[in-house]
This record gives C-alpha cells, structure tokens and sequence, in this order.
C-alpha cells in the first residue's frame, strides 16, 4: 500500500504516528506507539516520569529519528520520504518546512535570550516564512496582547518570570501559524502561582480550535479541556480514552495505580 | 655604547617614519591574518561539531596539524617548500601572501577550537526551539546560536589577536620587515641593533596597549549587567553589542543634558 492511499480519507487526520519505536542505545524509549490526532482535537498524554511522554512529542516534529515506523503531518511523511519502498531522510528543507507548521512548547521555554520578547515572536515569521516586518510585528503585538503580555513587548526573556517567559514562548509559536501545537509539560517548571496564567493561554487556545497535543501532569486541565486522554507506560501506550473513561473508568491496573498517586 | 640618540631619532624624529611603516605592516597582517582565521576557525568549528565523519575527520586533522607543529616551521614549509611541491622553482609566493596564508591557516585552526568552545556553551535547547520554528541548521546558526557564543568568543578571541601582534615578528625570517625585521636588518647593517630592536619593542607596546583598551572596552560591552541596563534602548543586539553610536545609560549622556 501506498503513502497516498494509506492517507485517503483521512483528510482530518492532523498528525498520525503507526508504530513509533524510538530507542537510545539499548533503552526503548518507545515501542510501538500508535497515536492519531484530529482537527481541533486536544490529546493529553499523561504518565509516570521516563514514560517516553517528551520522546513521543520531539518524535513528532523531527526533533529526535525515529528507528521504525511511520509519522505523518497532515498526511504528509515527517522525517523521511520514500524511495524504491524504502524509508529515506527527507531534505533539510522539507523537514523544516513541516516543522514550521508544528508549533512546539518547551518545558523549559528555551526563548531566545539575546532577543526581546517581541523580537522572538518575530524572528521565525520574517526569517523563516520571509513575511514582512511591519506586518509580522502586528501581529506579534497582537499575539502578545493575547497572552497577557503586551506590555512586555520590549523586555529581554531574563526580565520575565517563568510563566510570562512560556507565554511568550507560546506566542512565538503560534507566531508561526501552526495547523498544531505540542505542549510538552509546559507548565512543570514553574511555581506554583504562575502555572495557571499559562494553563489559561493553553485552555483559551483549546476553546479557539487549536488542535493539540498536551504532555501534562495538570489532571484539572486534563479534565477540562482535552477529548482525548492517553496513559503511558514504560514506553508504550497502556490506555487511552475519553477524559471520563481514563478519569472514572480506568480498566487497567497501571492507570489507576498512576492516576491514585498523583491525585 | 648604547645610543640613545639613535632611539630617540627612530621614535620621534625619523623623516622616513621607518618604524611607523613597519608598525602598520605588523597592525595590517595581524588584522588581515585574524580576520582570515576567524572566518577559517568559523567553518573548522561547524565542520568538527559535525556527525559525519567526512567532515569532522579533515577538521580534526586539521586542527591537530596547526596546533602540533611550530607556526615558524608552518611558515618555512610555505615558503621554501611549495615552490618544490608544484616543481617549479620559479614560482615564488611574495613574501606578505606567503606570511598571510601560514597565519591565516594556523590562526584558524585556534580560531576553531574557541569558536567550538563558544557554541557549546550555548544551551542545546536554543537550536532545537530555533529548528522547532521552521529555521534550518544554517539560518539558526547564524541568527540564534552564533549571536549567543559571540559572548564567550570575543574575550578569548581579543587575546588571539594580541597574540597575532607579536607572533607576526615570525614574517622577519622570510625578510618581510615588519618592526622586528626593520629593527635586525638595519640594525645589523649600521651596528645599532639593540637600539633598534628597543625601539620595536615600544612601537609593540604601544601597539598591545591600544588593542588592551579596545579589548577591555569590547568586554565592557559584553557583560551581561550592561546589557541589563541597555535593554531599553532599541537598537539592534550588534550595535548594543560593539556599542555603536548608543549613549552610555546613566552615564555621560544624562550628565551632558542635565547641564
Ligand atoms: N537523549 C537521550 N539519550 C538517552 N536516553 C534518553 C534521551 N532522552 C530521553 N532518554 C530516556 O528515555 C526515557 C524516556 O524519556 P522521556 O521521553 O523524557 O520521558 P518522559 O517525558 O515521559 O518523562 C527515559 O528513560 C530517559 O532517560
Ligand atoms: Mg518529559
């Protein structure tokens, strides 16, 4: 069977992942992780610390090779393209261009220090999709605006605390125009008071349509917001449901196990 | 009997500016040389941060050539040398291009480990959320990586060039008169050479001094507390960084305008 028709019909598939095996040596990271996201649909991946939660996300986006199986982007192939039946990695450019339509949120925000707040919501749109400046920047300060921080505009990432920094990081992202956003933990390293400021952008970008792809340990965001949740263990998917099935009717041990610890 | 007179004659007094001459052909090979090195180091330091083998492999024997052997015998090999590799005795590198292309070469091979320590030390996550926007190795590199190692680079960098004024004394063996060559040639010639040579030492001192106070105002500007106290003005970070035109923030410029 062919790319192509593997992906006919399945036009509202945003992201699908057959198979994902991603290992680090000897360590398998993940085995066998099967995973489909729809348009405007929030997936929320939880699980216990070393679950392969990140490996799954920076898997999606080519941040990490995968060492079998297939991710693709809207139907399109990430990472890799086809030749003579056989998996090759695609060019830098086209790699690049995917991943621009892939928005991704760090745990640790990773801003660019040497750069303002308005300044990194700017670079990519003007370097990368060669948009003009004067455009691109109204709609940065507009994006800022919309996460709370339009009076930051002109402060350096240092200046800010962690949760307007991931603010700001988002921004930057969705700076892009991204068909989809990968949240990985996006709120573990911050304190206490400054996670719900960011759970509220995340929530906000939920209830616009964004389609999503949350690693979180936030059950109440969880809860709330996704469609979608998936339980991890030990490098493969162990349960996966609607928030109610996984929250209140969890069939597998693990999952009750993992859920029970944290609430 | 030492002559002082002489000194004095070639410091101040010398209608041939003999020792000015030969003090700019020392400033100019160094810059050249330094320049060339950097850009050579650049690309040496990329290609030995590299996963593929063809490209890490001839940097590292690169870099393990110029570092392991004498700059001196680098530039002999140059110069008496490669008239015999490409077997035609006639050809003759002329001695600046001989001495320039030996410096260059050796300079960038320590260019490419500073330049290779520089991006280490920025954050792996810098280059993974510049590729997670889209940008290429290049592009992120250049943009993102390269602005943020230039903090480590240039103090290291500004010793290498302090360095390259005085290593520069090697170009006098192949009789390139340079301040050392100009002191020993006519120095030998009219048996003044330890005045001379005095006189290449000052015009050396001065030469490191200035570079000292360029070097330590280029520092100034780097350091992260300065940039701090600049962050609101809204030029861009290369002119925040070398300092263009930008008013020193509480500094001379407010007490100008309050007269
Ligand atoms: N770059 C790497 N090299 C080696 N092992 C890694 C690397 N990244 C992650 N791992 C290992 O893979 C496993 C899964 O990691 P990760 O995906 O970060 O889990 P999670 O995000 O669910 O906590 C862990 O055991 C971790 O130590
Ligand atoms: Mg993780």
């Amino acid at each position: 069977m062919s790319v192509q028709q593997q992906n006919n019909g399945s036009s509202r598939e945003m992201v699908r992942a057959e198979k994902i095996v991603k290992r680090f040596g000897n360590l398998t990271v993940l085995n066998g992780v099967d995973l489909s996201v729809k348009r405007g649909e929030v997936v929320v991946v939880i699980g216990p610390s070393g679950s392969g939660k990140t490996t799954l996300l920076r898997c999606i986006n080519h941040l990490e090779k995968i060492d079998d199986g297939r991710i693709y982007i809207e139907g399109e192939l990430m990472g890799y393209r086809e030749k003579n039946g056989r998996l090759v990695e695609d060019s830098e450019a086209n790699i690049a261009r995917i991943r621009s339509q892939v928005g991704f949120v760090f745990q640790r925000f990773n801003l660019f220090p040497h750069l303002t707040a308005l300044e990194n919501v700017i670079e990519a749109p003007i370097h990368v999709l060669h948009e003009p400046r004067a455009e691109v920047t109204g709609r940065a300060l507009a994006l800022l605006d919309k996460v709370g921080l339009a009076d930051k505009a002109n402060a350096y990432p240092h200046k800010l605390s962690g949760g307007q920094q991931q603010r700001v990081a988002i921004a930057r992202a969705l700076a892009m125009n991204p068909k989809i956003m990968l949240f990985d933990e996006a709120t573990s390293a911050l304190d206490p008071e400054l996670v719900g400021e960011v759970l509220k952008v995340m929530k906000q970008l939920a209830e616009e349509g964004m389609t999503m792809v949350v690693v979180t340990h936030e059950m109440g965001f969880a809860r709330d917001v996704c469609s979608h949740v998936i339980f991890m263990d030990k490098a493969v998917i162990v349960e996966e449901g609607t928030p109610e099935q996984i929250f209140e009717h969890a069939q597998n041990e693990r999952t009750r196990n993992f859920l029970g610890m944290i609430s | 009997m030492f002559e002082w007179n002489t000194v004095w004659h070639f410091l101040f007094a010398d209608p041939n500016h003999l020792f000015l001459i030969a003090a700019w052909r020392t400033l100019w090979i160094s810059v050249v040389a330094q320049l060339c090195g950097v850009i050579l180091g650049l690309f040496l330091a990329l290609m030995r941060m590299s996963r593929f083998p063809y490209l890490n492999g001839p940097a590292r024997g690169y870099i393990w050539f110029f570092r392991g052997s004498p700059l001196l015998v680098q530039v002999l090999l140059l110069w008496d040398g490669l008239p015999r590799i490409i077997n035609n005795p006639n050809f003759l590198l002329p001695d600046w291009a001989c001495i320039l292309v030996a410096f260059s070469l050796n300079e960038g091979a320590y260019m490419a480990e500073i330049v290779r320590a520089g991006i280490t030390s920025v954050d792996v996550g810098q280059m993974e959320a510049a590729k997670s926007l889209g940008m290429r190795y290049a592009l992120a590199m250049r943009r993102i990586v390269l602005p943020q190692a230039a903090r480590v680079i240039i103090p290291p960098l500004g010793n290498e060039f302090n360095n390259m004024l005085k290593t520069t004394s090697i170009a006098s063996v192949i009789g390139l008169l340079e301040l050392t060559g100009t002191a020993e040639v006519y120095g030998s010639q009219n048996f003044v050479i330890f005045e001379l040579l005095i006189v290449a030492t000052v015009f050396y001192l001065l030469l490191t001094t200035i570079w000292g106070y360029i070097q330590s105002w280029i520092e100034n500007r780097l350091d992260p507390n300065r940039t701090i106290k600049t962050e609101l003005d809204q030029k861009s970070w290369a002119a925040r960084m070398l300092g263009f035109g930008s008013p020193r923030p509480g500094g001379a410029g407010t007490l100008a305008s309050g007269r």
